[in-house]
């Protein structure tokens, strides 16, 4: 049981920066995941942690002990593997044992201790397996138990669910929660998959290009995102960003104008180059906007390609008729598109024209050329509930 | 087209070709380009059957076994792949076996009458193999070649693996170079240490004193291990990098993670994943040591108490007046033997080792 600090933690390549001055502090018993694209630094970070690789700059902490020039071993921290990991030529006895017998434990502590590990990762009975012998599933499992069976101060996970089939996955991510409800252990969990991340961690940090781009909870991170790059990678599908200009009485986008009073909102000034950001299922049909606070004026749009989910359709809405479309433009970053999500009985089809509301409390607008959030929820005309600021936590 | 199609049009067999053509329809079906690189085939029916009867595809002309055996082989090259692969393997059998032979016949033919033996010994004396014990202490001549041989593929192997585990998985400025430099040292001929070694070897050593009556390494196991594990040192370090580059890096973080250092991971992980390369290079170390010759004969005076190996035994039965070939020749058979039997059971490892995936992650 310990926290975890990253201070000013820089790794340096010959030629690329992989992990660029970061601070993170996790506290003791926290599920943090890492998430990113891939080749963001968010496993280089996890390895620094680790002591697989050495920080070219900056210190790290575990408890209030300084481990920045420790050797793995003595950190106190135990690892599982996205390729798991296992010693293919020990059976799963001697894998799970394998750092207790480096270590002086007598044999019936050994055994005690692997026996326990395996009963709360269900693997009774397989000692005597042989790693090539299992599935996926049940490797992963023993990967954990080989970790757990240490007590070790702090978990490192670097994307362990990566190689299992997506049924097993999310099976695995609930006795993943399981276990940390059970341990009370530190967990660093290193994920590309946002989903992954939602629901297991209580803080997300958001990794891109080598930065710590925002570090809250899930929901913090989902509703009031810090920056362009965290409002576009938390969330599926991703939400829509429209650029547009602060005017007197509003936003004024190529396609449409929002109203809004400027003055209510902090950090946005008259003549700003802004991004609109809207969620796809903050995106409603006119005809169904009454229950609304704060709808937006009605946008004129055609339908243009639907895809049923099941629990909902996604609507491709287009905003301007005569614009070109190119394949190579993410439709999500056009200007002429919009994504909606609608309820599954919503009676609607394609090449319909019809007008939709945004809904003004969910409306982020960005900063265009930093990127920086500067309100979440604009204000109607009249002023009467201003847009929240950014937290403290984002700037 | 079918190879099929392609065969009618080009070839109006007699009734045994065509039975000869549907056998190999199978193979050219396979492979129906099989034809094409060998596209000569029709120019040069049409070369051989133009000149003796100046008409075109349709003369056939009345051949031997033996050009209608080139003519099957052109269309199934598999044919002349195996009988190249029987006359090889016939050959390098009968050059490596045979002296074998001939060397047990003249073990078996009693001293004195070694003439007229082609296939058969001169007589018939199995007690040479005993004699050969009688003579001279030649069991003692074996233990000292296993003591040195087993030294150095220890010494090796313990040396290789550090510098196979620097080059395969480190990153570090002037590798190459350095890797280039320790396989020149293999490309020396033993003969150019020979001098500086001989007198080193044969300068008393104050600290070698209390261990050596006259604190030299001449007549000492030691003469013998180091210069031939260094000149044998850098096939094993080429053999043990390729294989530890192998082991996948996941593998290796784990190990340390869970509480080794890099070194425990090398010999708790890395070693016994790569058995089969250590294997390999262990077994070729111990045959290098165990049949080498220049340091062996120089670096001791040939008696056994002096750790002299298996060569001066054989080397023992030739005396002044005379030379005892048999007996030369059943040491020699027995000295082989404890060899032959550690490839073949080595090689059973090897090929299981490789084969059992152990890797497979």
């Amino acid at each position: 049981m310990a926290r975890v600090r990253l201070e000013h933690v820089t790794k340096r390549y010959d030629d690329v920066v992989a992990v660029d001055d970061m601070n993170v502090e996790i506290e003791d018993g926290e599920f943090v995941c890492l998430v990113g694209p891939s080749g963001c630094g968010k496993s280089t970070t996890m390895e620094t942690i680790a002591g697989l690789t050495r920080p070219s700059e900056g210190t790290v902490y575990i408890g209030d002990t300084d481990v920045t020039n420790l050797a793995p071993k003595d950190r106190g921290v135990a690892m599982v593997f996205q390729n798991i990991a296992l010693f293919p030529h020990m059976d799963v006895f001697d894998n799970v044992s394998f750092g207790l017998r480096l270590r002086t434990f007598d044999d019936d502590e050994v055994e005690r201790r692997v026996e326990q590990a395996a009963d709360i990762v269900q693997l009774e009975g397989m000692l005597d397996r042989m790693p090539d012998e299992m599935s996926g599933g049940q490797r992963q499992r023993v990967a954990i138990a080989r970790a757990i069976v240490r007590n070790p101060d702090v978990f490192l996970m670097d994307e362990p669910l990566a190689n299992l089939d997506a049924k097993l996955r999310v099976h695995m991510r609930t006795e993943l929660q399981r276990l940390h409800r059970e341990l009370e252990t530190t967990i660093i969990y290193v994920t590309h998959d946002q989903a992954e991340a939602m629901t297991m961690s209580d803080r997300i940090a958001v990794i891109n290009a080598g930065e710590l781009q925002q570090i809250d909870p899930p929901l913090v991170c989902y509703n009031e995102p810090a920056n362009l790059f965290v409002a576009g990678f938390i969330g599926s599908p991703s939400m829509n960003f429209v650029r547009g200009e602060v005017v007197a009485d509003g936003l004024e986008t190529k396609n449409f104008t929002l109203e809004f009073d400027p003055a209510g909102a902090t950090g946005v000034g008259v003549g700003d180059d802004v991004t609109l950001g809207v969620r796809p299922e903050d995106v409603h049909l006119s005809r169904n906007a009454d229950d609304l606070s704060r709808p937006t004026r009605g946008i004129e749009v055609t339908t243009d390609v639907l895809e049923p989910m099941g629990d909902e359709i996604f609507v491709y809405l287009v905003l301007d008729e005569g614009a070109e479309r190119t394949m190579e433009e993410d439709p999500l970053d056009s200007p002429d598109q919009l994504l909606m999500s609608v309820s599954p009985d919503t009676d609607i089809s394609e090449d319909e024209t019809l007008e939709v509301v945004l809904d003004g409390s969910k409306i982020h607008l960005f900063d265009t050329a930093s990127g920086e959030a500067l309100v979440h929820g604009i204000a109607d005309r009249s002023g009467s509930d201003p847009g929240t600021a950014p937290t403290e936590a984002e700037d | 087209m079918s190879p099929n199609d392609y065969d009618e049009t080009r070839d109006d067999g007699t009734p045994s070709e065509s039975s000869d053509e549907s056998a190999n329809v199978r193979g050219n079906r396979a492979d129906p380009r099989r034809h094409l690189p060998d596209g000569g085939r029709a120019p040069s029916r049409l070369a051989d059957g133009g000149a003796t009867l100046g008409a075109g595809g349709d003369a056939e002309l009345d051949r031997g076994p033996f050009s209608r055996w080139v003519d099957r082989s052109i269309q199934n090259p598999q044919r002349v792949y195996r009988a190249m692969f029987y006359v090889a393997a016939i050959f390098f059998l009968f050059t490596t076996l045979f002296p074998f032979y001939w060397l047990l016949m003249v073990a078996l033919t009693p001293e004195g009458q070694l003439r007229d033996i082609v296939f058969t010994p001169n007589g018939f004396n199995p007690g040479a193999f005993v004699e050969v014990f009688q003579t001279l202490p030649f069991h003692w001549y074996m233990f000292n070649s296993f003591v040195i041989a087993t030294a150095s593929t220890v010494l090796v192997l313990v040396i290789a693996s550090l510098a196979g585990y620097a080059f395969g998985r480190l990153e570090f400025p002037g590798k190459t170079p350095l890797m280039l430099l320790v396989l020149v040292v293999s490309f020396f001929p033993p003969a150019a240490f020979f001098i500086p070694l001989n007198d080193l070897f044969n300068t008393p050593v104050e600290i070698l004193e209390p261990v050596m009556s006259d604190g030299t390494l001449y007549n000492t196991p030691g003469a013998m291990v180091m210069p031939i594990s260094a000149i044998f040192m850098p096939l094993a370090i080429f053999i043990l990098t390729t294989f530890y580059a192998q082991i996948p890096d996941g593998l290796e973080d784990a190990a340390r993670v869970e509480g080794t250092t890099r070194l425990g991971a090398l010999f708790r992980v890395i070693i016994p994943l790569s058995a089969p390369g250590v294997a390999t290079a262990g077994v070729l170390t111990f045959i290098a040591v165990y049949n080498e010759f220049f340091f062996s004969f120089l670096m001791t005076d040939g008696e056994a108490e002096n750790w002299a190996p298996i060569l001066d035994g054989i080397l023992g039965y030739q005396g002044q007046y005379e030379i005892l070939f048999n007996l030369m020749a059943a040491a020699s058979i027995i000295g082989v033997l404890p060899v032959a039997i550690l490839v073949i059971v080595a090689q059973e490892k090897i090929v299981s080792g490789l084969t059992a995936g152990a890797l497979k992650e």
